[in-house]
C-alpha cells in the first residue's frame, strides 16, 4: 500500500456536474479574456447544459447507476440521484431559455449570472447525490449561495436587494441549523455517512435516542427551510416577489428538487428505522404547509406571492408522499418533476409579461391577458391548472400518486387534509384564470414573447398535458428511481 | 363503439379549434353538425343495446396507468343508457339555440364539445379514476361557459359553482383512494385496483362503508343538488347562458343522481340501507323546499332552477326507496327532467333573447302574441307537473308508488310536491302568458321562428313518447335496476317490500305492445 496513492475518483459518475462546473469557470474566464457577446455566452450555457443532459441520460440508460459509492462514501450514484440530475438540468434548460431577456438586461454581468445558474444546478445535484451529511451541506451551500446572489443580481432596485439579503440571512440560519443537526447525528451515531448511520441504527438499539432525534429534527428543519415548508416558509413570498422575474422560477424549482432529494435520502435511507418518530412530524409539517399555503395564497394580490404560497402548499403535498416512508418514494419524484416544470413555465409567463428584470407582479397586470396574448394566457392557465391538480394535467397524476402512497402508508388523516387543501387551492388558481379570461385588459397592447420563451413554454405546456393523459413513461421512470 | 362515442365530441372540438377565428360564421354550424355525430353513435348504441342483459354491455378495457391498475374501462347498462342518449340529444339542440352568443364563438363551441366528452365519459366510465377524471374535468368548460358567456354576475356564479363542486369531489377522491387501498389489502400481492366491477367484490366493514358512503354521497349530493347543498344552483342557472342552463339542468345534475345510484348503492349496500332515512329525508325536504321557493320567485329562470331542486328530490327519493318501482322511476325521471327542464330553459332563453328580461312581472298576456311559444311552454309545464300521458307522470308516479311501501310517510309528504309543482308552474304560466297583454315591448314580440320550433319539437315528441310508451326506456333499464336491488338484498338483510313489483305491470304491458 503506497502512502501517497492518488484516490480513486469516479470521474464518469460525476461527469455532468464536472461539465457544469468547468463550464461555469470557462464562462467567467472567457468573459474576461474574449469579451464575447451576451448571445454567445447564453448559447454556450445552453450547450453546456445540453451536454450535461446528454451525459445524464447516458448515465441513466447505459451505465445504469447501481449505487456505487464515490469519493470515500461521500457521493452515491443511484437511480434517484440520476433522476434528480435530469430534473435539475431540464429545469435549468427551460429557465435559461425563458430567462434570455434577463441575461441580456444584465449586459456585461451576464456571464456571472449564467455561471451562477450552472453552479447552483451542479450544487443541488451534488446535494441530491450525497451520502454523507457534510457532503450534503457542501452541495446545499454551493447551490444556495449561488441563488442568494442570483436573487439580487440585477442590483437595481430596493425590492431585489431586500429579497437577496433576506434570502441570505435566513438561508444562513437554516444552513447553521442543518449543520448543527448533522453534528448531533454524529454525536448520536458516531458517523456522518447516511449508510453507516442507517446500518448503525438497525444494529443497535439506542436506549436514549434524544440527541439523535434532536439531530434528525434539526436536519429536517434546515431542509424544510430550503423547500419552503411551513412554518419555515416566511422568506419565500418576499424573495419570489423581489427577485428578478426571469430567474425566480429556476431558483424555486432547483431548491425544491435538491431539498426534497436530500430530505428523502436522509429520512428514508438514513433514519428509516425511526420512521415512527419522524413520520408524525413530517406529516404535521405537511399538513401545516398545505393549509397555510392555500389560505395565504388566496389573500395574495401579487401573483408571485401567490405562487410562493402555492409553493408552500406544494411542499406540503410532496411531504405527504414522503411521510408515508415508502422506499424510493416514486410519487415524490413524479410530483417534483411535474411541479418544477409547471413552476418554471408560470414564471416564464410572468417574466414575459412584466419584464425579466422586474420585481413584483401585481395580479391586476393580468387582466384580460387572454386578449393581449392568447398563447401566454393558455400557457399560464395550463401551468396553474396543473398546479391545481385538475385531471388531464400532470398535476392530477402527481397528486393521486402522493395521496395513494400516503394512504397506503397509513396516513389517512393527512390525505383527507390534503384533498381538502387542494380543493381550497383550486380557488386561488381560478382567481388568476378569471383575471386573465374574464376581465377587461387595462391596455390593448398585444404582448409577444421572444422565441426561446415560446419554445420553453410550449414544451412545458405540452409536458403538463401529455403527462396528464399518458403518465405511463414518467411513472415507470420514477418507479425505478430508488434510493440505494 | 363507446370509445368512439366519448371521443367524437373531442375530435369535433379539435376540428373547430383548427378553423381560424376570422371565419367566425363557420364555428357554430360546424359545431352543431359535429355534435350530431355523437348523437348518431348514441342512437346506434341505444338500439343495439340488449334489453335482457343486466350487466355492462359493449365493454372496452385497455390498461392505461399501469402501476396503479388504472384502465380505460367503458361500458353501458340500463342506468347509463338513457342519460347518454339524453346528453347527445341536448348538445345539438342547445348549440342550435345559442345564436345569441355573439363573442368568442369558437371558444364557446370548443368548450361545449369538450363538455360533451366529459359528460359522456362520466356516464360510461367503469374505472373510478377514469370516472373521477371526467367528473372533475367537466368543471372547466362549464365554468368557462358560465363565466364568459353568462349574465351580469357571471364570474361570481361561475366561481361559486366551481368551488362547491370541487370541494365535493375532493373527498370523493380520498374515498376512491381508500377503496383502491382496501382492494390492495384484500388481494394477494397487494395490487391496487380502481376497476368498478372488481371493487364490487370487496368486503368492506360497516364502519368503513359509512365513511366511504358519506364521501361519495357528499360529492353527488352537491351535484344533484340535494338540500342543503343546493345554494350554488340558482346562481349558476340564472347567470349561465341558455345552453349552459339547459346542459346544467339536463345533464350535469344527473351526474349526482347517477353517481348515487351507480356507486353508493352498489359499493356500500349496508351503509345505503342504514342511511335511507337521512337521504330520503333530505330528498323530501328538497322536494317541498324547492317547490315552495319556486312559487315565490319573481324571476322565471330562477323559478325553473328551483323546480329542478324539487324534481331531483323525487329522483333521490326514488333511489333510496330501494324498491324496483322507485329505482325505475328514478332512472326514467332523470331522463324526463332533462327533457322538460331543458325545454323550459330553452323557452325562457328564447323569451329572454326577445325581451332581455326574465322577470315574470315584466310579462303578461303573451299567449295572444306568441301562441306557439305559449303552447310549448304549457305543454312542458304540464309534463313537468306530471300530467298523465306525458313523461313526468310516469317518473313521479313510479317514484311515489315505489316509495310508498318502503317509506310511506316520506311518500305522502312528497306527493304534496306534485301539488306545489302545479301551483308554481301554472301560476307562472298564468302570469306570463294569460290575461290582457301588458307593456309596449310585449306587443312587439314575435313568435317562435321555424328554427326555434325545430329545436323544441324533438323534445316535445320525446316527452309525449315517453309519456305514452315508457317501455322504450323502462324495458332497457329494468334488468340493471333489478340487479342493483338483488345485490342489496343479497349483501344485507334488507328485503324490498313485495308491492314494489307494480312496476312489472308497466314493463310487461309495454312488452305486450311490442309483440
Amino acid at each position: 500500500m503506497s502512502p501517497s496513492a492518488f484516490p480513486d475518483i469516479a470521474w464518469g459518475g460525476l461527469a455532468p456536474e464536472l461539465v457544469m462546473v468547468i463550464g461555469a469557470v470557462a464562462l467567467l474566464l472567457g468573459d474576461v479574456q474574449l469579451k464575447p457577446s451576451v448571445k454567445a455566452l447564453w448559447r454556450s450555457t445552453l450547450v453546456i447544459l445540453v451536454i450535461a443532459l446528454g451525459l445524464g441520460v447516458w448515465q441513466w440508460v447505459v451505465t445504469e447507476p447501481a449505487g456505487e459509492m464515490a469519493f470515500g462514501g461521500m457521493l452515491i450514484f443511484d437511480p434517484s440521484a440520476a433522476l434528480a440530475r435530469l430534473v435539475v438540468v431540464v429545469v435549468s434548460i427551460l429557465a435559461i431559455l425563458s430567462g434570455r431577456s434577463l441575461f441580456f438586461h444584465l449586459g456585461n454581468r451576464a456571464a456571472e449570472g449564467l455561471a451562477l445558474v450552472l453552479l447552483a444546478s451542479a450544487g443541488f445535484v451534488l446535494m441530491a447525490a450525497s451520502q454523507n451529511l457534510v457532503m450534503m451541506f457542501l452541495g446545499l451551500e454551493m447551490g444556495s449561495i449561488s441563488l442568494y446572489i442570483l436573487a439580487g443580481i440585477t442590483g437595481d432596485g430596493v425590492r431585489s436587494d431586500e429579497a437577496a439579503l433576506k434570502y441570505l440571512l435566513l438561508g444562513a440560519v437554516a444552513s447553521a441549523v442543518f449543520i448543527y443537526g448533522a453534528a448531533l447525528v454524529f454525536a448520536g451515531t458516531g458517523s456522518l455517512g447516511l449508510a453507516e448511520v442507517g446500518s448503525f441504527l438497525t444494529r443497535y438499539l439506542l436506549l436514549s435516542p434524544a440527541v439523535l432525534l434532536i439531530g434528525i429534527g434539526l436536519i429536517t428543519v434546515g431542509l424544510s427551510f430550503k423547500v419552503a415548508a411551513a412554518p419555515f416558509h416566511v422568506w419565500a413570498p418576499d424573495v419570489y416577489q423581489g427577485a428578478p422575474a426571469g430567474i425566480v422560477g429556476y431558483m424555486a424549482a432547483v431548491a425544491k428538487v435538491g431539498g426534497f432529494a436530500a430530505l428523502a435520502r436522509v429520512l428514508l435511507s438514513g433514519f428509516g428505522t425511526f420512521r415512527a418518530d419522524w413520520a408524525l412530524v413530517v406529516g404535521g409539517v405537511a399538513a401545516l404547509s398545505m393549509l397555510v399555503g392555500a389560505v395565504m395564497a388566496i389573500i395574495s394580490v401579487d401573483i408571485r406571492r401567490l405562487l410562493a404560497y402555492s409553493g408552500v402548499a406544494h411542499a406540503g403535498f410532496i411531504l405527504t408522499g414522503l411521510a408515508s416512508g415508502s422506499p424510493g418514494s416514486p410519487s415524490v419524484w413524479f410530483y417534483l418533476t411535474v411541479y418544477t416544470v409547471q413552476l418554471v413555465a408560470a414564471f416564464a409567463v410572468i417574466s414575459a409579461l412584466g419584464g425579466a428584470a422586474a420585481s413584483g407582479s401585481p395580479l391586476s397586470d393580468y387582466r384580460g391577458l387572454y386578449r393581449r396574448s392568447p398563447f401566454l394566457a393558455v400557457a399560464l392557465s395550463v401551468a396553474l391548472l396543473g398546479m391545481a391538480g385538475l385531471p388531464l394535467t400532470s398535476g392530477f397524476v402527481a397528486k393521486l400518486g402522493v395521496f395513494l402512497q400516503a394512504w397506503r402508508g397509513g396516513l389517512e388523516w393527512l390525505v383527507i387534509v390534503a384533498v381538502l387543501a387542494s380543493a381550497v387551492a383550486i380557488y386561488l388558481y381560478l382567481r388568476v384564470i378569471v383575471t386573465m379570461y374574464m376581465q377587461s385588459p387595462t391596455t390593448d397592447d398585444a404582448l409577444r414573447c421572444d422565441r426561446p420563451t415560446f419554445w420553453a413554454l410550449g414544451a412545458a405546456t405540452a409536458v403538463t398535458v401529455v403527462l396528464g393523459v399518458f403518465p405511463q413513461p414518467l411513472l415507470t421512470l420514477v418507479e425505478s428511481a430508488v434510493y440505494l | 363503439m363507446l370509445t368512439l362515442l366519448v371521443l367524437t365530441p373531442l375530435l369535433g372540438a379539435v376540428v373547430v379549434s383548427l378553423i381560424p377565428a376570422r371565419r367566425g360564421e363557420l364555428h357554430m354550424p360546424l359545431g352543431m353538425a359535429l355534435s350530431v355525430a355523437p348523437l348518431g353513435v348514441a342512437g346506434a348504441v341505444f338500439f343495439s343495446f340488449d334489453k335482457g342483459e343486466a350487466s355492462f354491455q359493449m365493454v372496452e378495457k385497455v390498461v392505461w396507468w399501469e402501476p396503479w391498475g388504472i384502465a380505460w374501462h367503458l361500458g353501458v347498462d340500463g342506468i347509463s343508457l338513457g342519460l347518454v342518449a339524453l346528453t347527445t340529444l341536448l348538445f345539438p339542440l342547445s348549440l342550435a339555440a345559442s345564436d345569441s352568443i355573439t363573442h368568442r364563438r369558437k371558444a364557446f363551441v370548443v368548450a361545449m364539445l369538450f363538455l360533451e366528452t366529459g359528460l359522456i365519459g362520466s356516464f360510461l366510465a367503469l374505472d373510478l379514476v377514469v370516472f373521477f377524471v371526467f367528473f372533475e374535468v367537466i368543471l372547466v368548460p362549464m365554468y368557462l361557459i358560465i363565466g364568459i358567456w353568462g349574465g351580469e354576475r357571471r364570474v361570481y356564479a361561475a366561481v361559486k359553482f366551481f368551488i362547491y363542486t370541487a370541494l365535493g369531489s375532493a373527498l370523493l377522491l380520498a374515498a376512491i383512494i381508500a377503496l383502491a387501498v382496501i382492494h390492495a389489502s384484500q388481494t394477494v400481492g397487494g395490487a391496487l385496483s380502481f376497476d368498478f366491477p372488481t371493487l364490487l367484490a370487496l368486503d368492506i366493514s360497516p364502519t368503513a362503508q359509512m365513511w366511504l358512503f358519506g364521501a361519495f354521497a357528499l360529492a353527488f349530493a352537491i351535484k344533484v343538488p340535494l338540500f342543503p347543498f343546493h345554494t350554488w344552483l340558482p346562481d349558476a342557472h340564472v347567470e349561465a347562458p341558455t345552453a349552459g342552463s339547459v346542459l346544467l339542468a339536463g345533464v350535469l345534475l344527473k351526474l349526482g343522481t347517477y353517481g348515487l345510484l351507480r356507486f353508493n348503492l352498489t359499493l356500500f349496500p349496508e351503509a345505503t340501507v342504514s342511511l335511507v332515512p337521512v337521504l330520503a329525508g333530505l330528498a323530501v325536504v328538497g322536494i317541498i323546499y324547492g317547490a315552495v321557493v319556486a312559487i315565490v320567485q319573481p324571476d322565471l329562470k330562477k323559478l325553473v332552477a328551483y323546480s329542478s331542486v324539487s324534481h331531483l328530490g323525487f329522483v333521490v327519493l326514488g333511489i333510496f326507496a330501494l324498491t324496483s318501482a322507485g329505482l325505475q322511476g328514478a332512472v326514467i325521471q332523470n331522463v324526463n327532467h332533462g327533457l322538460t327542464t331543458g325545454a323550459l330553459f330553452l323557452l325562457v332563453g328564447m323569451l329572454y333573447d326577445r325581451r332581455h328580461t326574465k322577470k315574470i312581472a315584466d310579462f303578461g298576456g303573451l299567449a295572444g302574441r306568441v301562441p306557439l311559444m305559449a303552447g310549448f311552454f304549457l305543454f312542458m309545464a304540464f309534463a313537468s307537473i306530471g300530467l298523465p300521458g306525458l313523461n313526468g307522470f310516469v317518473g313521479e308516479f313510479l317514484v311515489l308508488v315505489g316509495s310508498f311501501p318502503s317509506l310511506p310517510a316520506f311518500a305522502v309528504v312528497a306527493a304534496f310536491g306534485v301539488v306545489l309543482a302545479a301551483i308554481y308552474m301554472l301560476w307562472a304560466y298564468q302570469r306570463v302568458f294569460t290575461g290582457p297583454l301588458t307593456g309596449t315591448a310585449n306587443r312587439k314580440l314575435v313568435d317562435l321562428s321555424p328554427k326555434e320550433t325545430a329545436i323544441l319539437a324533438p323534445l316535445a315528441v320525446l316527452v309525449l313518447l315517453l309519456g305514452l310508451y315508457p317501455g322504450i326506456l323502462l324495458d332497457r333499464t329494468a334488468p340493471s335496476v333489478e340487479a342493483i336491488l338483488d345485490r342489496i338484498e343479497q349483501t344485507t338483510d334488507y328485503e324490498a317490500p313485495s308491492p314494489s313489483r307494480l312496476a312489472d305491470v308497466f314493463v310487461s304491458a309495454s312488452e305486450d305492445e311490442d309483440r
